[in-house]
């Protein structure tokens, strides 16, 4: 047992002496700023946000390899390997952390604590409930960054433009996503005000999106998908599937599971996001204090994919596509 | 001791597989007395229901309805296997069915000494408990008493038999059942572990029932003997009926009570 | 601190936190040759609880004692199904995982809840040493105690009758019924011991990364599994106590190798395939040693 313990750690000991250099070029001298980026998993809204957080910062004057190194790590939906990744994170004293949805600022902010490095976050819908910020219009201490939360009513009158006549909506979504839940809530409250009824279905992982979908057919008139990883993301086929094989329309949150072939929406654009998230990092290395930066929101555009529509079985009117921000084709 | 039954069995039946092709009827209506103290050799062919006895009187399923098994009084005949060990003892024909191979001897044997006991949150192996292990031991000879920190799955079939042996009768239950329990040993190492099954059964006055196919053995030990055919007992010898029998007086004997051709070569050739 | 005491003192915190779960699945995969798969379910919920109530105002503390109490109910099910309802090990423990998601769904009212502005057991500790909240120091010296406890606790019980008993149902299920061992009762008090363990990892695992998520035990059981087997094939323990030190010893040398994989600057989505390669490199090296000086290789153990 001993030998094999020996062993063991002159294992690692190997290991972490070859991790050595590509860690120590973090160290931070007069021009090289370490910026670091963590994202819970891949999905291209928040491969988006990340890269709009790398081009905002370099239009500021912050660029790659010339006076900034940025350090990206992603758990691909493993929380408690998020939570190394933040706690190695800390570990390099970077200048800011960037860290992209909930999960992963709330592991960041927390590993942080005790220290007075500055953390942006972006694509995290509720900032106040989830702990970040102490309200919508303070930054906390070394805490600030851009919420994704936007306002329910355009996406309903986005919808009633297409369909003036629905009168039941649906919604298919992860009850275990914090986001998706919120969004839920939201979206039921605001159809109440417009006189329609919503009914839901839930997907607990991807292997369940299908089946999520089917259950709404018939239930329904159209179906509405929040910012969900799950059923908007790596499920978001399967729910087009359902849409065209029943001739059942479905709107979406995100520009990212609209272009994939929804009928429209009214997206955050996530790309903006990381932008703003870039000028916040920007602000701060200029030498602003972060308390003083107040978190943000995120403006909304309406896409619209008229093509896509027609596969679902309904034609967008053209005042609605000419009134639209972004027209999406095959 | 007093001549009253410390074990009486009335009517036990048994069926496996009832209502379909292979119905069988293991057991037949037995009625059994056995007395304080008596050592009963019980031998048949394969299929008479020996093992099916023991299986009831040890608990691990119940008679059909109507039968009773009898312990001191009380009928323990409907209760789970773990409620029937209070009262009996058994050592099985494979060494590592009555030992845990991965914990060791003292661990074993503590875990033998509670049997019929409740468990609770003392630590199982004290210096006390050790002293009454080796005791238990050391007659045996075989050394076990020096290595109680052996994990019994590095002794051999013979040691491990031994320590079954020892774990079952520790606890001085009222009976002790015996399944052929040197059946799978070399002949050496059977006569040790036979041996010791009278030594530790006359010197703890344990009433016994031993499963043998092994007519010559079951002529030799014991004080009483049955012979048991297609769920039925057909012979039962006290110990003056037995004395100076032969095999051969115990085929005529079989084929006399009952009624059938005596052909089971498996007896006969390990006789 | 220097890169390899950063490295080495987080995976000993992960390590003795994530032992904690790794001596739960012993407890029941090894002890009581029972796999349960609970696990998954039992860790998030005892995060959910210890969550709920520190927001509700109860003492950190007592929250993770409460955690315990609901791990030790969740696998009390677990074993109920198996023994009284006949239900296999494996199928038990899937149906208490896949209940439990939406159980933790309802406890937390929601996915997620935040203790990023609540006080802690690690702030409290962190006052009592004053220390700054989030120091390593601090959580290695939570997790070192805790863990000691949970140590020194087991390791007197399995050493007890009962701990007999439940050790020897794992052995050997038939003897321990003739020597008049209810071995219902000692499945039902392994699988809840088990898993009131992984749910006591997972209140303290909230309380450090702050904020309970019913995502959170997603892949426990895996992380459990490897660091018992890891353990048993690196440290090749003998006796209790060194069986649980094992897990403990495999649930560092996991979450090392991981923290490793994450430091060596990869493409981030190639971190599970590293991490995979590194335990798969590191228990190949007693094998190899052995072809090399021609030792006898003992047969490929299953699971």
């Amino acid at each position: 047992m001993k030998k094999g313990m020996i062993l063991m750690l002159g294992l690692c000991l190997i290991l972490i002496a070859a991790a050595l250099p590509v860690v120590s070029s973090c160290d931070t001298t007069e021009e090289m700023y370490t910026v670091c980026i963590t994202q819970i998993a891949t999905h291209p809204d928040l491969d988006n946000n990340r890269q709009g957080i790398i081009d905002g910062m370099a239009e500021m004057g912050y660029v790659e390899g010339e006076n900034v190194e940025f350090v990206i790590r992603n758990p691909e939906g493993d929380m408690t390997t998020q939570a190394t990744i933040a706690e190695y994170f800390v570990s390099l004293n970077p200048d800011i952390i960037q860290a992209i949805t909930t999960p992963s600022a709330q592991t960041v902010v927390a590993a942080a604590e005790g220290t007075d490095i500055a953390i942006i976050f972006s694509s995290v819908t509720d900032p106040v409930a989830a702990g970040l910020v102490p309200s919508w219009t303070e930054a906390a201490a070394n805490v600030t960054g851009v919420s994704d939360w936007f306002e329910m009513p355009p996406q309903i009158e986005l919808i009633l433009s297409v369909m003036p006549d629905v009168q039941v909506l649906g919604i298919a979504y992860n009850a275990g996503e914090v986001n998706a839940s919120v969004q839920a809530e939201e979206f039921k409250a605001a159809a109440a005000t417009f006189g329609l009824t919503v009914v839901e279905a839930t997907a607990a992982s991807t292997a369940d999106v299908y089946a999520a979908g089917m259950s709404l057919v018939g239930r329904c008139d159209a179906v509405w998908i929040p910012t969900c990883n799950t059923v908007g993301g790596v499920g978001i086929e399967s729910i087009i599937q359902v849409g065209e094989e029943n001739g059942l329309p479905i709107f979406g949150s995100a520009l990212g599971m609209i272009e994939t072939g929804l009928v429209g929406g009214c997206s955050v654009d996530y790309y903006w996001v990381g932008l703003q998230a870039g000028y916040m990092a920007a602000r701060i290395l200029d030498g602003e204090d972060i308390a003083d930066i107040a978190p943000i929101k995120a403006a909304v555009s309406t896409i619209v994919y008229p093509a896509a529509a027609l596969r679902m079985g309904i034609t967008i009117p053209q005042s609605v596509i000419d009134a639209a921000d972004v027209v999406l084709e095959d | 001791m007093s001549a009253e039954s410390l074990l009486q069995l009335k009517k036990i039946s048994k069926v496996f597989s009832r209502g379909t092709v292979d119905e069988v009827k293991a057991l037949n209506g037995i009625s059994l007395d056995v007395k304080a103290e008596d050592y009963i050799t019980v031998i048949g062919s394969n299929g008479a229901g020996k093992t099916t006895m023991l299986n009831v009187i040890g608990g691990v399923f119940p008679p059909e309805r109507g039968g009773k098994v009898i312990v001191d009084g009380t009928d323990i005949a409907g209760l789970s296997e773990y409620k029937h060990a209070a009262y009996v003892g058994r050592v099985y024909q494979d060494p590592n069915i009555g030992t845990a191979a991965k914990m060791t001897i003292e661990e074993n044997l503590a875990m033998a000494v509670l049997r019929g006991k409740s468990r609770g949150l003392r630590v199982a192996c004290n210096k006390q408990r050790r002293e009454e292990f080796r005791e238990a031991l050391a007659p045996l000879k075989l050394g076990l008493e020096g290595r109680l920190s052996a994990l019994v799955g590095t002794l051999s079939s013979g040691q491990r038999q031994a320590v079954a042996l020892v774990m079952a009768t520790i606890s001085r239950p009222a009976l002790l059942l015996l399944d052929e329990h040197s059946a799978n040993l070399d002949p050496r190492t059977a006569q040790i572990v036979l041996g010791l099954t009278e030594m530790i059964v006359k010197r703890e006055k344990i009433t016994t029932l031993m499963v043998t196919h092994n007519m010559e053995l079951a002529l030799r030990y014991g004080n009483r003997l049955i012979m048991m055919h297609e769920g039925r007992i057909v012979v039962d010898l006290n110990h003056e009926q037995r004395t100076g029998l032969t095999i051969n007086d115990l085929i005529t004997a079989f084929e006399r009570a009952s009624g059938s051709k005596f052909n089971e070569d498996e007896l006969l050739l390990r006789g | 601190m220097g890169v390899v005491g950063s490295v080495l003192s987080f995976s000993c915190y992960e390590g003795l936190v994530f032992g904690l779960v790794a001596i739960g699945v012993y407890l029941t995969l090894r002890v009581l040759a029972f796999p349960d798969l609970t696990v998954d379910g039992s860790y998030t919920l005892g995060g959910a609880v210890a969550a709920v109530l520190i927001v509700a105002g109860v003492n950190p503390f007592l929250a993770s004692l409460a955690a315990i109490g609901a791990g030790f109910c969740a696998g009390l099910i677990t074993g109920i199904l198996n023994t009284k309802l006949r239900i296999p090990a494996l199928l038990a423990g899937i149906l208490m995982m896949v209940g439990l998601y939406s159980i933790n769904l309802r406890i937390m009212s929601g996915a997620n809840v935040s203790l990023l502005r609540e006080v802690t057991s690690f702030d409290i500790i962190a006052n009592l040493l004053g220390m700054r909240n989030g120091s390593i120091v601090v959580s290695i010296i939570l997790a070192l105690v805790i863990a000691a406890v949970v140590f020194f606790i087991l390791n007197w019980f399995l050493r007890t009758e009962i701990g007999l008993s439940l050790r020897a149902t794992g052995d050997n299920e038939q003897m321990v019924r003739s020597l008049g061992g209810d071995t219902d009762k000692n499945v039902l008090l392994g699988c809840a011991i088990s898993n009131g363990l992984v749910a006591l990892a997972g209140a303290i695992v909230a309380q450090g990364q702050g904020f309970a998520d019913v995502g959170m035990g997603i892949g426990m059981i895996v992380m459990g599994l490897a660091s018992v087997i890891i353990g048993e094939a690196l440290f090749r323990p003998k006796g209790v106590a060194w069986l649980l030190v094992a897990a403990v010893g495999g649930a560092f040398v996991y979450r090392l190798f991981i923290t490793i994989a994450l430091r060596m600057g990869m493409a981030p989505g190639d971190l599970k395939l590293i991490t995979a390669v590194l335990v798969v490199i590191a228990l190949a090296i007693p094998y190899i040693r052995k072809k090399a000086r021609r030792e006898w290789i003992p047969p490929a153990v299953r699971w």
